[in-house]
């Protein structure tokens, strides 16, 4: 029999079975997080940072990311208080500026409010979310690929660049990894960078459509929830 | 082998002992050798993946051999506040090496630490072992002549003949 | 040594050892790492054969110990029970000091040391200024044992608080006695000790482990190696205390990797220990059982913080994980752990010893007991400092630090180590407490402290802590890996004078971002450099945004060098000197080439008629 605990989440009062991660809980209500390392069934990392939450007990809060957060009774989260969304589009802009051609990362800024990237473009292949590191170590119990380096090294790697015997060759690292979603239709051209609100007129739809959310993309494979409140952009 | 027998003898499915060993390895090998990782993963019941991302990690473990003499250069608060960053030009300008790279001939490797914990000697530097306090460019300049046992400003760099072998 | 099976032969042994300190007249040497890089295994190698020589080898003993803490005076030693203090010794002295001093009582002036307030020479220890404002209730022990002799702790009552609390204390005693004492974690983090052992104990799960942090990252701070080195029976027996308080199992003592001789230190102890029967299975005789293994950091700042720790422990990459839930109740392998720093466990013993009352008389309302610091930088007497918690930064900076070293002007302090902060010399009125340093926008931290002088530019002091962060972050993390080296971005304009109020407002803006959404403490304080800088100094931020200049000179792109010909006496020094060939010499007439300079001063440093100029 699984144990049930409530919470509170955004001012909802949300029922979710214990040992869930905060994370889940409000998705499974449709309470749009925004997330990015996070994938169903599979230990979170709490890398990304873009679920953060605030935690209220006692009058003071405390913010941590909802993805490695266990629910708890009675518990208080907040996931848009004006610090969070301002940290959470921060990070969004800090991705975007690192991975501009990625089409999943321009979702993602487009979500999270950004308009303006005040950051010099770069242009990385991996935004290091670890899912495929994870998905080949818990799905497949294969342990072939792993983070590399320390800091700004840190790298998915093979073991001395070689695939080991324990690979199964499965790519389901490929498929898995966001970065490989649709390119951008509008990739982003040296001279000219700024986000091309490709996704940005996507929003503007949405927000006349009752009930639905910016069809993002990320959706796809990421189990993203599917409301999302108009106030909180 | 037998030096890597000798490492590795009472540590079956010990993964806990990981970082231990790696240390053993390095001390033994000065540096840690493929194949030798190999063998730790295989004994040790370690995915490969973890060690090799254990040995990437961790400052103390090398993948690439070791030059002869290890200086080491301290760029803890108060060296930098007593001048240290420009121990690393000397440096440059001596060996014509970056901090983590080694001389073509294999005799020095150069290396920086974010503190000694020796800060009242400060600025340090270590060489092969022994601290040597209050250095300045000048003392620097001496002390790896010294060690290289050749005139000062050589800056030619000499052909690679670096060999690894294993036990 | 014989095995001791039972609490009343301890005892036994205890007067036995006491009483063999006889008045026996003893040449105390300062032999930690500093003293060790400075000679002091020589000079003791030079004592040992003078007293040999002299066949004064029985009637003067010998005391090798750990670091005094005096350290800018090493090597140093002292002689008991006249107090006598020689400071800068070498080996040469050491006969002169043997016919003299030991055998004739005839002080020798050279070697005294030399007060710079007073202008005149102390010949003993307890005048010096240095020592007088300190209370060295941790610290002080390191005098008084061979650290490789387990016999010098028992004899000046070692293990005493251990036998204590096993025969006539409850565990829950234990613990409300470090409670009501007050004592808060001296790593940095300052969480009051004995609430966290009690977490500890009520977790549930076995075993139970007890760690002692000792990988003292933070760049400028030894406090803690001074304390491994020197006394490690001291945090043995601390964490034996609390292994008994909270009923754990085993222990750990982390080191890392940079500190060989607390290694080898605490090996020795926890192996004389053992022998003796104070570690092991039913330690004298009693139920309680408890062993200790050393483990070796593998050079990884990280590797401070708890859960990066317990992970490297295991045999992981140091990765700290999220703390909403607490190692003290998943810890090293998901069982409950209580890590405490060096400093902590050893201020245990006394705690147990003297009461609780004892600790909480000294100190401020919220923050008791003394605290050991590392002053350093551009101070004159750069040494370990063990105060009580409320002193002033002035009192420790000026009464014992000496003032600035130079003669130059002290800008700043740096408390914390990376997760701190700069303070201007107008706050240098606060108490050193946790609350009071917090709230002015550094930390107590560890208890390193930089003091920098007005040729220390606080953009570049704040460039160097973002290029730590940087180099020790684990990288698992977007704020923390991605947000830092954005920040140095930024920094680096600003140093490069390529700076603006907007790119200024954005280090700010990241900044922010950065410690409110990290997933451990390094990415979380990791700001706390820049935003003190800007907060206390951000004049300094400006000039090199609009003026395009640095005032302390260090940034530089934004100095020239170049050789005043008035002072310039053709020497040449420079020239050889340059690793850059950026000096040119024609005629005899000296100049700076600007293309190849790179300002790294070393021509400055040669030249001995300071025609360098920096502009």
């Amino acid at each position: 029999m699984q144990e049930y605990v409530t919470l509170t989440i955004d001012g909802a009062k949300v029922r979710a079975p214990h040992e869930t991660s905060v994370l889940d809980a409000a998705l499974n209500y449709n309470i749009c997080i925004p997330h990015l390392c996070h994938l169903q069934g599979i230990t979170p990392l709490g890398a990304c940072r873009l679920c953060i939450v605030e935690v209220v007990k006692d009058g003071k809060s405390k913010v941590t990311a909802s993805c490695t957060l266990e629910v708890e009774e009675g518990m208080v989260i907040r996931a848009h208080t004006e610090k969070i969304i301002r940290a959470r589009k921060n990070i969004a802009e800090m991705l975007v500026a690192e991975a501009p051609n990625s089409r999943a990362m321009q979702d993602i800024a487009v979500r999270c409010g950004v308009k303006k990237v005040r950051y010099p473009f770069r242009n990385e292949n991996c935004v290091l979310c670890g899912r495929c590191v994870r998905v080949c170590s818990e799905i497949w119990q294969s342990k072939s690929l792993g983070f590399v380096g320390r800091g700004n090294h840190r790298h998915v790697a093979l073991p001395f660049d070689k695939r080991p015997e324990s690979c199964k060759r499965c790519n389901y690292c490929i498929d898995i990894c966001p970065m490989t979603i649709t390119p951008c239709p509008g990739p982003i051209k040296k001279g000219n960078e700024a986000l091309c609100a490709l996704c940005e007129s996507q929003l503007s739809m949405a927000h006349n459509i009752v009930d639905s959310c910016v069809d993002c993309r990320l959706g796809e494979g990421f189990n993203c929830a599917r409301k999302v409140s108009v106030n909180t952009i | 082998m037998l030096k890597l027998n000798a490492l590795l003898r009472d540590r079956e499915g010990k993964s806990c002992e990981l970082i231990e060993v790696l240390q053993d390895v390095q001390s033994a090998y000065n540096y840690l050798p493929e194949q030798v990782l190999r063998a730790v993963s295989a004994k040790l019941e370690v995915p490969l993946i973890e060690v090799f991302r254990v040995a990437n990690f961790y400052k103390a473990f090398t993948l690439k051999p070791r030059g002869k003499h290890l200086l080491t250069v301290c760029m803890g608060t108060a060296c930098h506040v007593r001048g240290a960053p420009k121990f690393l030009d000397e440096v440059l300008s001596q060996l014509n090496v970056s901090p983590g790279e080694t001389t073509g001939d294999g005799e020095f490797t150069v290396e920086t630490v974010n503190c000694l914990g020796a800060c009242a000697l400060g600025p340090i530097v270590v060489l092969d072992g022994k601290y040597y306090d209050h250095m300045t460019t000048g003392k620097l300049r001496n002390l790896i002549q010294a060690a290289r046992k050749k005139s000062p400003k050589k800056r030619k760099k000499i052909k690679s003949n670096a060999q690894t072998t294993i036990c | 040594m014989l095995k001791l099976q039972s609490v009343r032969e301890f005892k036994a042994f205890q007067v036995k050892r006491a009483e063999k300190e006889e008045r026996l007249t003893t040449v105390i040497l300062s032999s930690g790492t500093c003293g060790q890089a400075g000679g002091s295994l020589n000079i003791a190698e030079a004592f040992k054969k003078e007293l040999k020589n002299r066949r004064l080898a029985k009637k003067i003993r010998l005391r090798i110990t750990g670091c005094h803490g005096f350290c800018e005076q090493e090597p140093l030693l002292v002689i008991e029970p006249e107090n006598i203090f020689y400071c800068r010794i070498k080996p040469k002295d050491v006969p002169e000091i043997v016919s003299g001093t030991l055998k004739q009582n005839k002080i020798i002036d050279r070697l005294l040391y030399s007060d710079p307030a007073s202008k005149k020479k102390v010949a003993y220890e307890r005048d010096i200024p240095f020592y007088k404002a300190q209370d060295r209730a941790v610290l002080g022990q390191n005098k008084l044992v061979d650290p490789c002799d387990i016999n010098d702790y028992i004899a000046i009552g070692g293990y005493s608080a251990l036998i204590k609390a096993l025969t006539s204390m409850q565990p829950e005693e234990v613990i409300e006695e470090i409670k009501k004492s007050g004592l808060r974690g001296r790593g940095g983090g300052g969480f009051p000790t004995g609430m966290k052992w009690e977490f500890c104990r009520r977790a549930e799960g076995r075993p139970k482990y007890v760690v002692c942090n000792a990988d003292e990252g933070d760049p400028g701070a030894y406090m803690d190696r001074s304390v491994l080195e020197g006394n490690p029976h001291a945090i043995i027996e601390g964490m034996l205390i609390g292994a008994y308080a909270i009923g754990a199992e085993h222990g750990y003592i982390y080191v890392r990797n940079e500190y060989p001789l607390a290694v080898e230190h605490s090996k020795i102890a926890i192996q004389q220990a053992e022998e003796l029967g104070l570690i092991g299975e039913n330690i004298l005789g009693t139920d309680f059982s408890f062993d200790i293994k050393i483990a070796r950091g593998g050079g990884a700042f990280i590797c401070g913080e708890s859960s990066a720790l317990m992970a490297s422990l295991a045999g992981l990459v140091g990765e700290p994980r999220p703390k909403d839930i607490h190692t003290t109740e998943r810890g090293f392998m998901d069982l409950p752990t209580n890590l405490n720093n060096v400093e902590t466990w050893a201020n245990v013993p006394a705690i147990i010893n003297n009461g609780a009352s004892w600790f909480a008389s000294k100190g401020t309302a919220a923050s008791k007991g003394t605290k050991i610091f590392a002053l350093t930088g551009k101070i004159r007497n750069t040494g370990l400092v063990e105060v009580p918690m409320g002193i002033t930064l002035r009192e420790i900076i000026y009464n014992i630090g000496g003032g600035g070293s130079n003669g130059k002007k002290i800008k700043a302090v740096q408390t914390g180590g990376p997760s701190g902060g700069c303070l201007p010399e107008r706050l240098f009125h606060l108490p050193v407490d946790f609350e009071a340093l917090t709230e002015a926008g550094s930390m107590v931290g560890s208890g390193g402290m930089v003091v920098m002088d007005e040729a220390t530019c606080m953009v570049d002091v704040a460039k160097y802590f973002l290029k730590f962060l940087i180099d020790e972050s684990c990288g698992k993390c977007v704020p923390c890996r991605i947000g830092l080296s954005r920040m140095l971005e930024i920094i680096n304009d600003i140093t490069e004078g390529k700076g603006t109020e907007e790119k200024l407002a954005l280090l700010e803006d990241t900044a922010q971002t950065v410690a409110l959404a990290s997933l451990c403490a390094l990415g979380k304080t990791a700001p706390n450099p820049v935003l003190s800088t800007i907060k206390y100094f951000r004049p300094e931020y400006e000039a090199h945004i609009e003026k395009k200049k640095c005032p302390a000179g260090v940034c530089r792109q934004l100095i020239h060098y170049s050789i005043d010909k008035t002072k310039c006496k053709s020497c040449g020094a420079c020239f050889r000197a340059c690793p850059h060939n950026a000096i040119l010499v024609k005629a005899k007439i000296y100049n700076i080439i600007d293309e190849n300079c790179q300002k790294c001063g070393i021509c400055k440093e040669a030249c001995k008629f300071q025609a360098v100029a920096v502009s």
